[in-house]
């Protein structure tokens, strides 16, 4: 339905009314068709005081429809009308309605009353992220900083996460403001960022930038910048963090995968323990290997050719550098068929050690197990992003350990464009090989802190960035004494 | 007094006073009269604009107005309400904002719904309670039609009296049970053995245990009535489970009179290991042909998400042999998981047994998840599925949209 330019007479409405398929949800209709072409306020207000003057009453869903208008326009005075009418007419109003009322009132001057109104909210649920954004912004907007602050932590106190737009406000407002408690806060965000392996965007970026530089006597300076593989910044030659787990990170981390990963719930869902107490012992009668390789993943590289053959391209490619490599595979691979040649088997069971798991077990499983027993420079190579194992993982702390570790120990395949002599770039060397390979890490991409320094990897807001993606876009900020 | 309020509702029309002076004008100097001289108004200005002679805020008006009464009354309830009457009381203005909720609650379901750990937890659980009230109240209503249409049926059968002559007494479902018992009856002692595994509690939440129970209370119903029932044997059965929780209430006191075996033991301990075949869909090892001297066990488990692995890894633990239905061979799957609903297979295993053709059989699989059987070379089947798909998805967005449009005027959204 299209909605009346001008505010109508009950008998127009009415007539308009009767003409409508389903009379009964009319002014819901209405209501929303007005919302989406932002119609006159008064047009609105035609429309309940027809619907008041012939039902004495206007139901509840109306009037938030109605509501959701004047937030729309911000229609200060009218909010606070519907809010008095709702508040004597209703015992208690539901999540969606003061929303909407918090949205409406902290973007006008009565922005205090948005703060009463969280309170109200906070007796019946946790208010939503969004509540929690427009009261912070509405402080922060108006310099009370302190209470944003208060708020931001109680939000976060109740797992409920903010968005970066809440978080680059408060840089945003904070711009040229002087306190060291206030600059503490900032800094805090930041190593939430840090914490929760977010990336901010190119404006989120440049409102950090602007910040740090208008920081009242602090002589911060920022750079855009990219870091070269070796992890050294080449503004302020700092050497970012290394990339590598700490002992205790890397214990805790091989303890998790072993017991959650691995056994789960059920060890006979992945493998079963007659067959995990074997690889045990081979894995152990062998160690350390330098590289362990998911056969059957590199196998299926490059549909064209066979399969035995890729994985001896790829076998042979990374056993010239003199590393133990460790090969996992299944029974299958050792029927001599149309894609598993014997003697191909048998050549490459000459460079690297096999380890052929059943037919139904997981191999993945051992290959992290086999990774990790073998220690911090051992790399493993697959194009599986491991998601499912990673997801096996009971909390969210070691999930994020897994992400660093991983970052720094995959390498990943790729079969070229065109198939032929495509560079293969590791670490040290280059090797002429059919598929390139996406480099393990030496650096941690994350946030990351010296104190006379700041490191803030950020993504371009139209690059597509995929999750196991990290950005090569560096933010160097340096103070100057 | 009307004159006053003529003369300076001309004022303020001819000034050029922002709108809210209007309001706050009258707000503040005729509180008491407005409705009054208003409708004195409106009777005088009926040549006026549409426009102009109409109050946009008379609406708060009859608002506030209506509220005078039922304020009072509400004064005297204590504000602060404890935690099930506000949950109430928040539930009612959820379903007041047209939010899929019921309109009655029980303390129980009211308790759970609080227990709810996440809110999408708390919104899924009152949707479910919704449809569910939806669904009574159809299935209530169309009783009631049927019932008016019988009453009539019969006064027209009371006009034209007329006694029928047979030589059966009219006791067909009495008989048709007896007729039944008698077979499971007879297949407790000859027939094939067919195990439920009810080990699978704690992989289960309680509305999946709650769906479980349902499914194999069909399963049994079907094997009941088939011509060749299986002997059914509940294994690992636990006394107070929650298993048995909900037989009991589906079955009440003719659970003890079921023609069944239920144990507590395992069907490793009853039967001979080697005679015993896990069927599930994680199996690599496909089902080819339906064996009369072999026992088949099914999982009773309904998951709803996804764990696989789970029935595999219970016949790796004891050694047995396992098998999949030959979904894939005989049929072009499309969508959907391949675990099939427990009375589903028992359908199909019925089928089998009786006609040992597998087309037949897989029938009952639920045709929103197959396309129809393979009986072409396989490239000319994928042109199919490709065209289908195609038409499929192009189907399925229009039903989309429409869903919305129809849905769209009832919601409200918080932008």
């Amino acid at each position: 339905v299209q909605p009346p330019e001008k505010p109508l007479q009950a008998e127009e409405w009415n007539k308009l009314r009767e003409n409508f398929q389903l009379p009964e949800i009319f002014e819901e209709v209405m209501l929303n068709s007005m919302i989406r072409c932002n119609s006159p306020i008064d047009v609105a207000k035609s429309l309940l005081t027809h619907v008041a003057k012939r039902n004495g009453d206007i139901a509840y869903n109306v009037l938030v429809k109605y509501l959701t208008l004047c937030v729309q326009q911000g229609q200060v005075s009218e909010i606070r009308d519907v809010y008095d009418i709702m508040k004597v007419r209703f015992k208690v109003l539901e999540s969606g309605a003061y929303s909407l009322l918090i949205k409406g009132l902290s973007n006008s001057d009565q922005w205090r009353m948005a703060f009463t109104l969280l309170e109200e909210v906070k007796k019946i649920v946790i208010p939503s992220r969004t509540c929690y954004e427009s009261c912070i912004k509405a402080a922060s907007r108006h310099q009370e900083m302190e209470l944003a602050f208060q708020l931001y932590k109680e939000m976060l106190a109740k797992d409920v996460v903010p968005t970066l737009d809440l978080l680059q406000s408060f840089f945003n407002f904070s711009r040229g403001m002087k306190g060291a408690e206030l600059q503490e806060e900032l800094f805090g965000i930041l190593l939430y960022l840090r914490e929760n392996q977010i990336y901010p965007h190119r404006t989120f970026m440049r409102t950090i930038k602007l910040w740090f530089e208008s920081v009242p006597g602090g002589n911060w300076k920022g750079h855009l910048t990219k870091i070269t593989d070796s992890g050294q910044c080449p503004v302020c030659k700092h050497q970012l963090e290394d990339s590598n787990l700490t002992e205790e990170e890397y214990s805790n981390l091989s303890e998790k995968i072993i017991r959650d990963v691995i056994h789960g719930t059920d060890t006979f869902r992945k493998t079963s323990p007659k067959e995990f107490e074997a690889f045990q012992a081979f894995v152990e009668n062998r160690l350390p290997f330098d590289i362990v390789i998911d056969g059957l993943n590199v196998s299926h590289i490059k549909s064209r050719k066979m399969q035995c053959e890729n994985l001896f391209d790829a076998v042979n490619c990374l056993a010239k550098e003199n590393a133990r490599l460790l090969v996992l595979g299944r029974k299958h691979m050792l029927m001599n068929n149309s894609n598993w040649k014997r003697e191909i088997m048998k050549e490459m069971q000459n460079k690297a050690d096999f380890f052929f798991a059943e037919n139904i077990s997981e191999d993945d499983a051992f290959l992290l197990y086999a990774t990790l027993r073998s220690g911090k420079h051992c790399r493993f190579v697959t194009r599986d992003f491991l998601r499912d194992h990673k997801a096996c993982l009971s909390d969210s702390l070691t999930r994020h350990l897994f992400r660093k570790w991983q970052r720094g120990h995959q390498i990943a395949f790729y079969s070229s464009a065109n198939g032929r002599s495509i560079n293969f770039l590791s670490k040290k060397k280059v090797f002429p090989f059919i598929f390139f390979q996406q480099p393990a890490l030496r650096y941690d991409c994350v946030v990351q802190t010296t104190g006379d320094t700041w490191h803030i990897p950020y993504k371009d807001v139209f690059e597509e960035k995929y999750s196991y993606q990290v950005p090569r876009k560096w933010l160097c900020i340096q103070q100057k004494s | 007094m009307q004159c006053a309020n003529m003369l300076l509702r001309k004022i303020v029309r001819s000034s050029v006073l922002p709108f809210a002076a209007q309001h706050v004008m009258k707000k503040d100097l005729f509180p008491l009269s407005r409705t009054l001289s208003l409708s004195l108004c409106l009777k005088q200005d009926k040549s006026c604009e549409a426009s102009e002679k109409l109050d946009l805020d008379e609406w708060k008006k009859v608002m506030k107005s209506s509220l005078q009464e039922e304020v009072s009354e509400t004064v005297l309830e204590p504000r602060e309400l404890s935690g099930l009457a506000a949950a109430r009381e928040t539930l009612e203005m959820w379903r007041l904002a047209g939010r899929a909720v019921p309109e009655n609650i029980s303390e129980e379901q009211l308790k759970t719904f609080m227990e709810c750990p996440s809110k999408s937890a708390k919104k899924k659980y009152l949707k479910y309670l919704h449809l569910k009230e939806l669904h009574k109240k159809i299935a209530k209503r169309k009783r009631d039609e049927k019932r008016e249409g019988r009453l009539e049926a019969q006064d027209q059968a009371s006009n034209t009296d007329e006694t029928k002559k047979s030589s059966f007494i009219c006791l067909w479902s009495s008989t048709m049970d007896k007729a039944y018992s008698w077979r499971a009856a007879q297949s407790m002692i000859f027939g094939q053995p067919l195990v439920f595994d009810m080990s699978y509690e704690k992989e289960m939440s309680l509305r999946e245990v709650t769906n479980t129970v349902r499914q194999i209370v069909m399963s049994e119903s079907s094997n009941r009535r088939s011509v060749d029932p299986f002997h059914i044997h509940f294994c690992n059965f636990k006394d107070d489970s929650l298993y048995h929780r909900e037989f009991i209430k589906h079955y009440r006191e003719a659970w003890g009179k079921l023609l069944i075996t239920v144990t507590d033991q395992c069907y490793t301990e009853i039967f001979p290991k080697d005679k015993l075949i896990y069927l599930t869909a994680d199996s690599p090892k496909v089902m080819k042909t339906f064996d009369h001297d072999k026992i088949y066990i099914v999982g009773s488990m309904v998951d709803k998400s996804i764990k696989t692995g789970v029935s595999l890894a219970r016949a790796k633990r004891l050694g047995l042999e396992t098998a999949a239905l030959p979904l894939d061979k005989y049929l072009l799957w499309s969508s959907g998981a391949k675990n099939l609903t427990l009375d589903q297979m028992m359908h199909i295993l019925l089928t089998l047994k009786d006609t040992a053709d597998w087309e037949k059989a897989l029938e009952f699989v639920p045709k929103r998840k197959c396309c129809g059987f393979v009986n072409k070379p396989v490239t000319e089947l994928k042109k199919t599925l490709d065209l289908i798909n195609t038409l499929k998805l192009g189907k399925a967005r229009e039903k989309v949209e429409k869903k919305f449009a129809k849905k769209h005027p009832r919601e409200y959204k918080i932008k």
